[in-house]
């Protein structure tokens, strides 16, 4: 039984990876959760192209130097946010369909500039890591983004519930409504850029949402449903790591599939509708 | 309007002039006669052809042939040039949809025609194939000869024939060009060879990100051991990457080298954990930009092994 | 207890209010003067601008034109209809309710004692006692209801401005919704509600603001709610509707229908 664990006591390259996934999961649970919880579930995804054009720009400026275009990136990114989030505030427009109209610019901007420079170069290749290269500054990095996501969360707690619930109120008793929302937004961009960083788009993406959108069957309210997350995270992490290793399989896919199974798991068996909960329901409770 | 059109016709006449000799064969020199597909071959190819025959790669330096998307304006230069140039060895997989939408008249010329391929998997010095167990999502053989100076000569005496054929008035020229060409190559591989043999051959072994160097180890007895596959689209498994580690602890591999196109985060991190040095950048798939340090195929070579050597004799 | 009539100070006075909604006046030219310790039903037909002119008065997002007088400090709350709440969004009734003490908590503040006694009394006072880890979703529309007017007592407001209130709410929890009324009303404070059924107003309201875009009439109740206010306001919006401000349509057919309904 031991022996499945070994990799990890053989390995730092492995321990690396399992702690990157940890400090990924306790970050991402909770935005993850604000996102399932907001109806804003794609927009990791439409992050992960958004920062194209920034790092096309970093690229056309200063070459293949990595920090000049993880600062593009992470710009672009944090342009892409902001202002889908004031087409939100401003216009009657929702969420996904500010985000999807922006980041669709922005990749198209993205697409065109790197075609300008002639070279077939993958630059999306560059700038996202993988979870097996993971180094002391990725994790690093990971962790104080993390933790300060954690402590910004904490801080704007309250209004930013008040203002997922019911905007309306929070008008009415503070004005603190678009200044949470933007910090909101910046979080969820800081959080993602560096998770592609450290770990590539997949497993940045996968671990954000599949464990948020899986706890959601099994817990009600936030805090619990963001700690359920980040358990499921790193214990998907620990376990896809040690299939990766044992099983010959690539192990950023293999991460997010086991965080699949158990959200299929999760929308079978969850007691919070569920499908076999919602049957059993139906048939205990025979309608009048 | 009239004026300009003058002008542009009578620079056209003027490079031709000064081109010296031209015959009617020579018509379009804005078109390349002889187009290549990577960038290898182009610079072979352009040190071969005679004066006045233009060269163009289709993928360009610093580019990757294996997941290159070739565009409609590569389909036209190839229907109007008399000469495709090719690796072969499925090098080039697109390359065959390509010619045959394009509609270019006549067969592609394969470079490495005749040529014993090596096989993946295939190792030198008994240090066992490091691909026990390894699901291989790309083709079994080799395509990256032009490391092997013996083969790259074939890819002289190729390229050199396949020209004369198409230009016979100028066979002369080829002929000569060849054999200057060669002769520089047998000179530089003799030097190379020489600064190498200082470092033992046991401790002749290197770690590169992208397992396109079986040739050129196998040229000069040099052990290049890879995490992944051929080519750059695989991710790799941890076991791949443990297996590896193991390796090069066990063998104490002594140098690690980034290609330019792979992933240099995990070379990092496995010459991090194993103990071994990471040596720069090698050149495999493609020359460097113009003006580079490896812009022509003879600087390439010779980068590589420079490079190579001293990183070796740097961790004795 | 009643204050007498001159007793009480204005709280808000209007002056020529224009309440515009996308360049389309809605309330034209409105004046008069609500007062403390009063409870004001503002009637109409369908399309007479009174969700408007309560968000007008709530300070939200109308254009406006002419002068409302608010006399400072005074704390408002305002329950709009509850359209923008996201339900799926998971709150709790007691977190949910305890936000209205937010002047007293803002983004931080823990809830000490006194924050949860208030809390207790107000949801008891509403009936929802005990209620409190119920997931604010899951609850029926009249239980949410209650909940917001549990929600608007911790706002501890002067003046209170409610938007069809008891739309699609169960008769109990209207009538005991409507029991909190006096109570309030003899704590000083100013309700000023857009009400949907005639009974409600009758029932519980001192004044009425009958509207049909601009104003029928303005004072007490029984003056105000009779079957000839009715039908002009139903015409007043007919025309309205058909001419734009200012007409009166003379020909428009008498309205029929039974007493205290507005004529359609």
């Amino acid at each position: 039984m031991t022996a499945w664990f070994e990799p990890f006591a053989e390995f730092a390259f492995m321990r690396r990876a399992l702690v990157g996934t940890l400090a990924l999961s306790l970050g991402a649970a909770p935005m993850g959760c604000l996102l399932v919880l907001r109806r804003m579930s794609l927009v990791g995804d439409a992050m992960a192209h958004a920062v194209l054009p920034g790092a096309a720009v970093g690229f056309v400026l200063a070459g293949f130097w990595l920090p000049a275009m993880s600062l593009g990136g992470f710009v672009a990114a944090l342009m892409v946010a902001v202002a889908a989030g004031l087409v939100t505030r401003i216009t009657p427009q929702r969420e996904d369909a500010s985000f999807a109209a922006i980041y669709l610019i922005a990749l198209a901007l993205g697409v065109l500039l790197v075609s300008l420079r002639a070279s077939q170069m993958d630059l999306m290749h560059l700038l996202f890591g993988s979870v097996l290269a993971v180094d002391d500054a990725a994790l690093l990095q990971m962790a104080a983004v993390s933790g300060l996501t954690l402590l910004v969360l904490a801080a704007i707690y309250r209004p930013l519930v008040l203002e997922s619930c019911d905007p309306a109120f929070l008008r009415q008793v503070s004005g603190s409504g678009a200044l949470v929302h933007l910090a909101f937004l910046m979080l969820l961009v800081a959080n993602l850029v560096s998770a592609f960083h450290a770990l590539g788009t997949l497993m940045a993406v996968g671990l954000m949402m599949l464990p948020a959108a899986a706890a959601r069957f099994w817990v009600a309210d936030l805090p619990r449903m963001a700690m359920l997350a980040a358990c499921l995270g790193s214990s998907s992490g620990a376990i896809g790591l040690l299939l990766s290793f044992h099983a010959e399989l690539p192990s950023g896919p293999c991460i997010v599939l086991i965080c699949g199974l158990c959200y299929i798991v999760s929308v079978t068996l969850g007691p919070r509708g569920g499908i076999l909960a919602r049957r059993w329901h139906r048939q205990t409770r025979p309608i009048r | 309007m009239a004026s300009f059109h003058t002008v542009l016709l009578s620079r056209r006449h003027w490079m031709w002039g000064a081109a010296g000799m031209c015959s009617g064969g020579l018509a379009r020199a804005s078109e390349p006669q002889v187009v290549a597909s990577f960038s290898i071959l182009a610079d072979m190819a352009r040190e071969l052809a005679p004066t006045g025959v233009r060269v163009a790669s289709l993928v360009g330096p610093d580019a990757d042939a294996h997941v290159y998307k070739p565009t409609p304006n590569d389909a036209r230069r190839l229907s109007q040039a008399r000469m495709v140039l090719v690796n072969g060895l499925g090098f080039e997989g697109w390359m065959d949809r390509l010619i045959r939408v394009s509609g270019h008249a006549g067969a592609p010329v394969v470079a490495s025609r005749g040529m014993e391929p090596r096989r993946s998997g295939a190792h030198q010095s008994g240090l066992g194939s490091h691909s026990h167990g390894h699901k291989h999502s790309h083709s079994e053989v080799d395509p990256h000869a032009w490391h092997h100076p013996g083969h790259a000569r074939r890819y002289v005496d190729n390229i050199s024939q396949a020209l004369t054929e198409r230009w016979p008035q100028h066979s002369q020229e080829i002929g000569a060009r060849q054999s200057d060409y060669v002769l520089r190559m047998n000179a530089l591989e003799g030097q190379l060879r020489a600064r190498l043999s200082q470092v033992p051959r046991d401790q002749r072994r290197v770690l590169v990100s992208h397992d396109a160097f079986g040739y050129l180890g196998e040229a000069f007895g040099i052990d290049f051991l890879a995490p992944q596959g051929w080519t750059t689209a695989s991710e790799p498994s941890a076991a791949a990457v443990g297996r590896l580690i193991r390796q090069v602890r066990e063998q104490r591999v002594r140098a690690l080298f980034v290609e330019n196109i792979s992933d240099p985060r995990l070379v990092e991190r496995i010459a991090q954990e194993s103990g071994a040095r990471v040596g720069g950048v090698l050149y495999s798939d493609a020359l460097s930009h113009p003006g580079g340090r490896a812009d022509t195929y003879l600087r390439l070579l010779e980068h590589n092994l420079v490079t190579l050597t001293d990183t070796l004799r740097a961790t004795r | 207890m009643r204050f007498a009539a001159s007793a009480r100070r204005p709280v808000l006075r209007l002056h020529e209010l224009t309440v515009s909604w996308h360049g389309h006046p809605v309330v034209h030219r409105l004046s008069g003067v609500f007062r403390t310790a009063g409870l004001t039903a503002i009637v109409g037909p369908n399309g007479a601008g009174k969700s408007s002119l309560l968000a007008a008065l709530a300070g939200g997002r109308v254009q406006v034109t002419g002068r409302i007088e608010r006399r400072l400090p005074q704390r408002l709350a305002y329950l709009p209809q509850a359209d923008e709440m996201d339900l799926q969004f998971p709150i709790r009734l007691g977190e949910f309710v305890a936000m209205g003490l937010w002047s007293r908590i803002g983004w931080w503040g823990g809830l000490g004692r006194q924050e949860r006694d208030l809390l207790h009394e107000a949801l008891v006072t509403t009936g929802l006692g005990g209620m409190q880890s119920r997931l604010v979703g899951e609850l029926s529309v009249g239980q949410r209801q209650r909940a917001r007017f549990a929600r608007l007592m911790l706002q501890n407001a002067d003046l209170i401005l409610l938007d069809e209130p008891f739309n699609a709410v169960d008769a109990r929890t209207t009538c005991d919704l409507l029991d909190l009324l006096p109570h309030w009303r003899a704590q000083g404070r100013t309700v000023i509600a857009v009400l949907h059924e005639l009974e409600h107003a009758l029932r519980c309201f001192d004044e009425a603001l009958m509207l049909a875009r601009e104003l029928i009439a303005w004072g007490p109740v029984g003056q105000v709610l009779t079957a000839a206010n009715l039908e002009r306001a139903g015409k007043r919006v007919q025309s309205w509707n058909e001419f734009g401000p200012g007409s009166e349509a003379k020909d428009a057919p008498p309205a029929a229908g039974p007493e205290r309904k507005f004529p359609s």
